[in-house]
């Protein structure tokens, strides 16, 4: 008895019905539009939050200045009177820059974009297991987004008690003169929780059962691996935010008291809640990044990466400790320090296997054939600049530095390294690498490298004196750090770091025309101009309805590179041992590896 | 679309029957027996899960499904120990 | 399997899980809401931990014979529920039909005695509300002291509210399955849709029965 359906063969597209507009690019259910439908999405909510920390920069880098023209005008009295930006306004702003972030841009392009384009692409299947749900889990979107942007409208304005919404700052609007605009915040984040259920139930189960014959696990590329670990953490960690934030609702709303002292209810309840799932939507942000970051630097070194399988290992092993991690963020709560120590130990052990991936990539670049284009460039920064932000998180796990550091601009140094330095360019190295199997044309080199230096340059002005900042005790969130006599002397560094700040945003108007003027204009792109080995190059650029014409059959790992009996130095994972029957058709001999059961 | 079932319906009834007992059981015990409170919690887990696992063994059908199956079902529990345990400590 | 040559015609994705998709997908989701009811029964141990003196005795406020009751009809719908997918595994659609629709009407039973049992409790003061929060007990006179806290009322809404909530959508579902069993839908071949939205409804009645136990008996 069969065990699995087996897909019906796929004679090309000429057997397909044609499609309406709106089946097509609208509510489609194929995972390349809906891919590209969140990468406008993310890309749009991107410029948002960074248009977002432009205005923060404005207040830490001119405090008290007027918005330069034409900006003054677009804002309201209630936020920025006369242009000047006011201090419940900079709490919104801080709040929403970081909201818009981390759930509207990041998760977005890391999942919903990649993981949607790639998993298909790189098992051979012709689609995900789900593609309604997977429609839906796109739809469900622009309608948290919608709601996330109209907060900003609403009397009292848009959340502002961080994107951590510490209860109990954020269970009334005493304090922050927010009411309507956090109950918004909430509903927004309860309804998105569901796109990304939805789409982390999908790519599990299409890893799983969707395989083409002879893809192994450990043949699996390194990027359907981390986002298929990503869909993991996704599936039960965003479901632990929704109980949370639906309980901070009813405290806001109906007058429940879970985390309101005045009612018995534990404030520090709601930080364990929020950063067990925190920590890890953390790794949901990087893990994605390392898998693309992997098959770039493999693939433009022309090498095997360098221990693939301590590789799989290793994001594993970061999947499961990223659970026991939470409470180092939570270091000066007052929480139990017998605890708190638990979390040093565990938090300074989860260094390890990402340091065991670094080492990994250098040697994947070592003695490698190099071609220094784009997307290689992106990964080295990558590399690099998720070293820089490592290396900052030791210090802050342990639990007697962070005393010192916590809720300082250290903090703020870190992350930015590990989301921007880290999270950001290796979404940057991933859309200039799979843009031409997306679009069917390559992005401009010149202009691409050029954005990659300039971002590269001004992305460090900007954000490594904020360690320096942070340890010279400048406090995260602040309106005005000139308040405190013995920060007056940072206000030519924060201007610095404005001023770079305000570079890198415009530079990043280069990337935006590239990717738009390079998608009528750019050099049209084969299957395969990277020489990639994985099944996804070895469809049209962009690929037709179903993917591949039959089910491909796998017969080796992703990574051979200038292996010595290959005269090409690449060697695509479908090509066959070179046998031909006699009828013309591909025989395959069944090798132990493609019997099913293994 | 099935996988192998070359076993005999799951005895349906009889788990019904001893789910039954377990929860007049558990209602004896909570509420009409005098019992310290520790005891009275452990043995009201230990009856709620057993009549759990019977209804993922034999209603959900997981005695019957491959082992990576169940292996995956209950992959999100020590995750929910690990939060209950490590917060209680707190108080 | 022979170690013949296999064509390209005969290809079958790599087995994975070893049950179909859609079985795969249901279990994945319900890794998720058993995470989803960690995190509100995680709450309600760690607050009653924190304050045990929010709670009662067992049966003081609530009413734990009717729930028992309550308890029994769900188990029984699972059972309704299993008889229903053995039916149409034998290709009888009339006892699917029949059967779904016990499992509906119980489950629907269900939800209304939750309902009724709100209204009763809420009338005697136990309610979610910090402010409002007056639980006299069962058969007690309304101007009674107040017993218990408003922890107890706050998560014993929060844990049952959400778990009504599911039965209610799996009713909802169910009605939608058994309307498609009428016209024929299911067969001994494709009983897929039947078999996943009993996956479904059995979960749910494993989380009341874990959720009766710490809510109602300790």
């Amino acid at each position: 008895m069969s065990t699995t359906t087996a897909m019906e063969t796929h004679t090309g597209t000429a057997e397909h019905h044609e499609l309406s507009f709106i089946r097509k690019y609208i509510f489609s259910t194929d995972h390349k539009m809906i891919a590209k439908q969140f990468l406008f999405g993310g890309l749009m909510f991107l410029a948002l939050g960074g248009a977002l920390a432009v205005m923060i920069r404005w207040q830490l880098g001119f405090p008290g200045r007027p918005l330069p023209m034409p900006l003054r005008i677009l804002f309201p009295d209630t936020m920025a009177p006369g242009g000047i930006i006011l201090p419940e306004f900079y709490n919104s702003l801080v709040t929403m820059h970081a909201t818009f972030m981390v759930f509207f841009a990041l998760m977005p392009l890391m999942a919903g974009v990649f993981g949607n384009l790639l998993i298909p692409l790189q098992i051979g299947a012709e689609d995900m297991a789900f593609p309604r749900i997977n429609m839906a889990s796109f739809w469900i979107m622009p309608v948290a987004g919608f709601i996330m942007l109209a907060s900003f409208f609403v009397e009292g304005g848009a959340a502002g008690a961080g994107w951590t919404s510490y209860a109990p700052l954020s269970t009334s609007g005493e304090w922050t003169g927010v009411y309507m605009g956090q109950i918004l915040w909430l509903v927004s984040l309860i309804i998105l929780g569901f796109s990304s259920i939805l789409g982390a139930l999908n790519y599990v189960s299409t890893v799983i059962n969707m395989r083409a014959p002879g893809m192994t696990w450990f043949r699996i590329p390194l990027a359907t691996w981390s986002i298929f670990i990503t869909a993991w953490l996704l599936l039960l960690a965003i479901p632990i935010l929704t109980g949370g934030l639906l309980l901070l609702l009813f405290d806001q709303t109906i007058g429940t008291a879970f985390f309101r002292p005045e009612g018995s209810g534990e404030p520090l309840l709601w930080q364990h809640i929020f950063w067990f799932f925190g920590h890890p939507e953390v790794y949901i942000l990087i893990v994605p990044a390392m898998g693309f970051v992997s098959e770039v630097i493999a693939c433009r070194s022309r090498k095997p990466i360098f221990g693939y399988h301590s590789m799989v290992v290793a994001m594993v092993s970061i999947g499961f400790l990223g659970w026991v991690v939470w409470g180092h963020h939570m270091f000066q709560s007052g929480m139990n320090p017998l605890l708190g120590m638990t979390f040093v130990v565990t938090t300074v052990v989860i260094a390890v296997p990402s340091a065991i991936k670094t080492f990994n990539w250098m040697g994947t670049l070592w003695r490698g054939n190099i071609h220094f284009d784009t997307p290689l460039l992106h990964a080295v920064a990558f590399v690099a600049l998720f070293i820089i932000g490592g290396l900052s998180g030791i210090f802050m796990a342990s639990a007697p530095v962070d005393i010192y550091i916590h809720d300082t601009y250290f903090i703020v140094a870190h992350l930015h390294y590990v989301l921007v330095g880290g999270s950001l360019f290796g979404i940057f190295a991933g859309i200039t690498f799979w843009y031409p199997k997306m679009f069917g044309r390559m992005m401009n080199e010149g202009l691409g490298k050029v954005h990659f230096a300039l971002s590269f340059l001004f992305y460090n002005m900007a954000f490594f004196p904020m360690h320096n900042l942070g340890v010279q005790g400048m406090m995260r969130r602040i309106y005005d750090p000139n308040q405190y006599e013995f920060l007056q002397g940072l206000q030519p560094l924060n201007t610095f770091i404005s001023i770079s700040i305000f570079c890198f945003a415009a530079t990043q108007i280069l990337f935006a025309f590239n990717f738009l003027w390079s998608l009528r204009a750019g050099k049209v792109a084969g299957n395969n101009p990277w020489k990639s080995n994985t099944l996804l190059w070895t469809t049209p650029s962009p690929p037709p309805h179903g993917n591949f014409p039959e089910m491909p059959t796998v017969y080796r790992g992703p990574y051979e590179y200038s292996h010595p009996d290959r005269e090409e130095d690449y060697w695509p994972q479908d090509e066959p041992p070179a046998t031909t029957g006699s009828g013309g058709e591909t025989v395959t001999t069944p090798t132990p590896e493609l019997v099913p059961g293994g | 679309m099935e996988e192998q079932e070359e076993h005999a319906d799951p005895p349906y009834i009889l788990i019904w029957i001893v789910l039954l007992v377990l929860t007049l059981a558990e209602v004896g015990m909570s509420l009409y027996m005098n019992v310290p409170k520790f005891w009275l919690g452990l043995g009201l887990i230990l009856m709620a899960v057993w009549k759990a696992v019977l209804v993922a063994m034999y209603y959900m059908h997981l005695r019957y499904e491959p082992a990576r199956l169940w292996i995956l079902a209950i992959s999100p529990l020590p995750l929910a120990f690990i939060l209950v345990l490590a917060v209680i400590s707190e108080f | 399997m022979s170690d013949a040559a296999v064509t390209t015609m005969d290809r079958k994705p790599m087995p994975g899980m070893m049950v179909y998709n859609k079985k795969l997908g249901m279990w994945v989701f319900l890794l998720s809401e058993v995470m989803f009811f960690t995190s509100l029964i995680g709450t309600y141990v760690i607050l009653r931990f924190a304050h045990p003196d929010h709670w009662t005795d067992p049966g003081v406020v609530l009413n734990v014979p009717l729930t028992a009751v309550n308890t029994f009809l769900l188990i029984c719908s699972s059972v309704t529920m299993v008889k229903a997918f053995a039916s149409i595994q034998q290709g009888n659609q009339k006892g699917l039909q029949m059967w779904l629709l016990a499992t509906i009407l119980i489950g629907a039973t269900f939800v209304g005695v939750q309902a009724i049992e709100y209204n009763a409790l809420l009338g005697e003061g136990f309610g979610p509300v910090l402010d409002l929060y007056h639980a006299v007990g069962r058969g007690n006179p309304h101007e009674g002291p107040s017993l218990g806290g408003p922890l107890y009322g706050a998560t014993f809404y929060a844990m049952t509210g959400f778990h009504g909530a599911h039965v209610t959508i799996g009713v909802l579902c169910l009605i939608f399955v058994y309307i498609r069993s009428l016209r024929g839908a299911y067969t001994q071949d494709s009983l897929e849709g039947v078999e996943v939205i009993g996956l479904y409804w059995h979960f749910v009645d494993l989380v009341w029965i874990l959720l009766f136990t710490i809510v109602y008996l300790i």
